[in-house]
């Protein structure tokens, strides 16, 4: 059977399309402020760039935050269940998910693709991606190389304020204190890693530790946490669309 | 005349028999302005919200009784703010009723001088007036726990409530088979954070100081016979109510009641107001001992007024999904 799976989050709309257990294809787009027509769109982009029409396909589940907004869904799963769902289907050996998205982050801990516990932050900006975007736009940076300048540091600048507002000002002192930039974003990716340690302990870590969401995609944050745990974690391929891609499997079950 | 109380231990029957109207003050949809002259931001926001109302609204007084640090400091600051307030000191460790008789007797004294008149005959009236609504609450929960029902009677006329009680009790529906969550916690004044829990598929079960706590007792087996004997019933029936982690029990009698509470549930909810120590202390070792039951467990934390409904949908759903 096919079926798709729709994850609206916070700042990304995500759509995978799934036969069986083989990935046809996906799409990530910027979330607009109207959810529906959101997601009606990377559903038709998705279909069409996969060939499919709507009566292809057998089953369509929606997960992300804006879930309930997606009415032609023929179900709706809360992005705990999806993302540890995605993650196991990629990685099938997973003990813990640790999701870290544009305004969220969670750890999950799994047991053969089940949800055994789960911690959530989704009140404060601070261990998700908008500490980073906030920080990235004061360093006057692009996303994507943020990661990629963090590995080349040759020291971690302590940022000590939990709060994105506060933080922000410690790294602009650091600008004009004449810091160099890739010791100052090792820093921001640490102080995320530092947030999202804390969390996964208040469920318990256990291998292998999968990373999801866009924040997945940024080395400095993987290495961060790695170097605070003491042995590797697993970043799937597209660690962005775990939650569409668990949407989708959980659609051929349910 | 509106007397205000905030913690469950309030003895209402005695407010009531004086004349004035007890009003079970909870945090309301008003955000928090005129308190933070008085309050800090790391203080509960039950307490928060509360002085807000306080300093917003009409009321004759204030009764306190010592239950958690938090509650006793407000005492203070309502006087501090120009209110008039009685603080009556229930005893924090249960068991001594004559002591708590004879904090019942200055007590009577402190609503004589706000113009109030207590008697026998009237405390009795009280009494029976009281536990008609409470058996009644009881009635109603047992069949569904109805949480607009449970605020809006503790700030009205018991009479009133009566009345209202029973036309709910009357267009109750039975709860139906459906995986149960119980619900312990503090208060949660948000009538639509239970709806959360039945949209989601969840039959609810009641351990909050908005349900439960405000009316289950088990009533001392005594008839009073003068005002004295009366004080010793109202003594007794509030030590015998439902247990409160601000309270010191005999053994472990808070725990092993919220653990009865959870054999037929499927999961386990705390439902607790940021920076309520109470029942954080609580928390990890009744959390560990409800999941060695095998019980689904999770944490919400609320903030009022309550605003993100829909960080903690996604909790409760993703709490059913698990089950
Ligand atoms: N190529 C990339 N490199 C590094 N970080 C990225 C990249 N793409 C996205 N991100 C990060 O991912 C976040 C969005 O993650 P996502 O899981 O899509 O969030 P949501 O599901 O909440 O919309 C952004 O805030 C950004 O920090």
């Amino acid at each position: 059977m096919i079926t798709v799976g729709i994850d609206i989050g916070s700042i990304t709309a995500k759509c995978v399309v799934l036969e069986d257990t083989r990935i046809l294809g996906y799409k990530i787009s910027r979330v607009k402020p109207n959810l529906e027509v959101t997601a009606k769109e990377i559903l038709a982009e998705t279909l069409s760039f996969v060939g499919l029409k709507r009566e292809d396909v057998g089953r369509i589940v929606a997960t992300g935050y804006g879930r309930n907004m997606v009415d032609f869904a023929d179900k709706k799963i809360t992005e705990i269940s999806c993302h540890a769902a995605g993650a196991c289907f990629l990685i099938s050996n997973a003990g813990t998910v640790i999701d870290i998205g544009g305004q969220d982050s969670k750890v999950i801990a799994v047991e053969n693709g089940k949800v055994l516990d789960f911690v959530m932050n989704d009140k404060c900006a601070a261990g998700t991606g908008r500490f980073i975007e906030v920080m990235a736009a004061a360093l006057n940076l692009r996303i994507e190389d943020v990661g990629s300048l963090a590995v080349k540091a040759t020291k971690k600048l302590k940022i000590s304020s939990t709060c994105t507002v506060f933080a922000e000002t410690e790294v602009v002192s650091y600008i004009s204190s004449g810091e160099k930039v890739e010791n100052i974003v090792a820093g921001v990716c640490d102080a995320i890693a530092g947030r999202i340690i804390a969390m996964a302990n208040r469920v318990g870590i256990r291998r292998e530790v999968v990373l999801t969401g866009g924040v997945a995609k940024n080395l400095g944050v993987k290495r961060a946490i790695e170097e605070r745990l003491g042995f590797p974690v697993i970043v799937p391929e597209e660690p962005q669309i775990a939650g569409a891609l668990g949407a989708a499997v959980l659609g051929q079950k349910a | 005349m509106k007397v205000g109380y905030l913690c469950t231990f309030t003895p209402k029957e005695l407010i009531h028999s004086a004349g004035f109207l007890p009003y079970r003050v909870f945090a309301t949809d008003r955000p928090i302005n005129l308190a933070s002259a008085y309050i800090q931001s790391y203080s509960c926001s039950q307490a928060r919200g509360s002085l807000e109302c306080a300093l917003q609204d009409d009321f004759h007084a204030f009764v306190f009784t010592r239950c958690c640090d938090t509650l006793m400091r407000l005492t203070d600051i309502f006087e501090f703010a120009g209110k008039r307030v009685c603080n009556i000191e229930f005893p924090t460790k249960i068991g001594n009723v004559e002591y708590y008789v004879q904090e019942l007797r200055d007590f009577i004294e402190v609503l004589r001088e706000w113009g109030g008149e207590v008697n026998f005959e009237r405390l009795m009236e009280s009494l029976k007036l009281y536990r008609k609504l409470e058996e009644k609450l009881k009635q109603l929960f047992a069949l569904s726990p109805d949480y607009e029902t449970a605020i809006k009677v503790q700030q009205i006329e018991v009479r009133d409530a009566i009345k209202l009680v029973d036309e709910k009790i009357r267009t109750a529906k039975k709860e139906k088979e459906k995986p149960k969550v119980l619900i312990t916690g503090s208060v949660c004044p948000y009538p639509k954070v239970y709806e959360i829990f039945r949209e989601a598929g969840f039959s609810v079960k009641d351990d909050l100081c908005t349900g439960s706590r405000f009316f289950e007792y088990s009533y001392p087996d005594f008839e009073p016979v003068d005002l004295d004997s009366a004080l010793k019933f109202i003594a007794e029936k509030y030590m015998n109510k439902s247990p409160c982690p601000t309270k010191h029990y005999e053994k472990d009698k808070r725990f092993e009641y919220v653990l009865k509470l959870a054999e037929d549930c499927d999961a386990v909810v705390f439902l607790l107001v940021k920076f309520c120590d109470p029942h954080f202390f609580d928390y990890p070792q009744l959390r560990a001992r409800l999941e060695g039951m095998g019980k689904k467990v999770a944490l919400i934390e609320l903030e009022f007024p309550v605003v993100s409904f829909e960080q903690i949908r996604t909790r409760v759903e993703a709490l059913r999904e698990v089950i």
